[in-house]
């Protein structure tokens, strides 16, 4: 969600004047508000310091990739799923 | 300017892309690169032009003479979609040079690559994923993936591979 989110936040700015104007003014927390960043993507990527948009838009891309990494990471099945003593797909194997 | 992985350039650069696929408001292949280099968004007005060249030495450049409008030169005698990969490519020139690319802080991301960067941006500007892939779901195949979206073998070759 967020990803997709900062794809069109960057995709626009080649074209839009004004996401830049609001970074250097400190105000993108302003237009990330109006899309579909999650709050705590949207939280974090208002602290980032960057010297450039460019600069911004590459520490945000590390940022939410390393965020959905992790969603990612905690939702992958386990190899030992059903295979651990007293797990119920082991019991129904066995069975 | 932080260092920067290939994979992140490569990002940054699709949606670069991207924007200005969206911008055209393309919904099928082919991209007119040359209407958006004739016909730029206002914010590149002074920064884009086209000028037709005759020349042995090179298919396209971008020059932009001190306080003038930049302009890519073209060689006049390139096949179609040569035309058009080469105007895509120095596109990113023009974008880095301009005001607006200048106030993005697109030289000190993309200048260390400048080719790499230019010819990776062109082949996303021409053949964008979500082209390519409404492009397969319709039915197209690869004998005429390169005519459709009139873009050099070589460039088409290496977006379908990348796409699949």
């Amino acid at each position: 969600m967020s990803m997709k989110a900062l794809n069109q936040l960057v995709a626009r700015s080649i074209v839009d004047p004004s996401i830049l104007n609001a970074f250097s003014h400190g105000e993108i927390g302003t237009v990330m508000s109006e899309m579909d960043f999650t709050a705590d993507v949207r939280s974090s990527l208002e602290q980032l310091e960057a010297n450039s948009w460019a600069e911004f838009a590459t520490l945000a891309y590390r940022l939410v990739k390393a965020e959905e990494d992790a969603v990612r990471h905690v939702h992958l099945p386990s190899p030992l799923e059903g295979l651990l003593p007293g797990d119920a797909r082991a019991d129904e194997q066995v069975a | 300017m932080i260092p920067i992985t290939k994979e992140e350039r490569q990002w940054f650069l699709r949606q670069l892309a991207l924007g200005l696929v969206e911008y055209l408001g393309v919904t099928e292949p082919p991209v007119p690169v040359e209407q958006l280099l004739r016909n730029p968004p206002p914010l590149y007005d002074d920064d884009f032009g086209v000028v037709d060249m005759f020349s042995n030495l090179w298919d396209a450049t971008f020059a932009r003479p001190p306080t003038q409008r930049g302009s890519i030169f073209v060689r006049m005698d390139l096949d179609p979609e040569q035309r058009r990969y080469a105007l895509a490519r120095e596109l990113l020139s023009a974008l880095i040079t301009s005001k607006h690319g200048r106030k993005m802080g697109l030289s000190d991301l993309l200048l260390p690559n400048l080719r790499e960067s230019a010819e990776y941006f062109a082949s996303q500007l021409l053949a964008p994923e979500h082209l390519i892939q409404a492009f397969q779901a319709q039915g197209g195949n690869f004998e005429t993936f390169a005519r459709t979206f009139n873009i050099p073998i070589q460039v088409a070759d290496h977006r379908w591979i990348e796409a699949a």
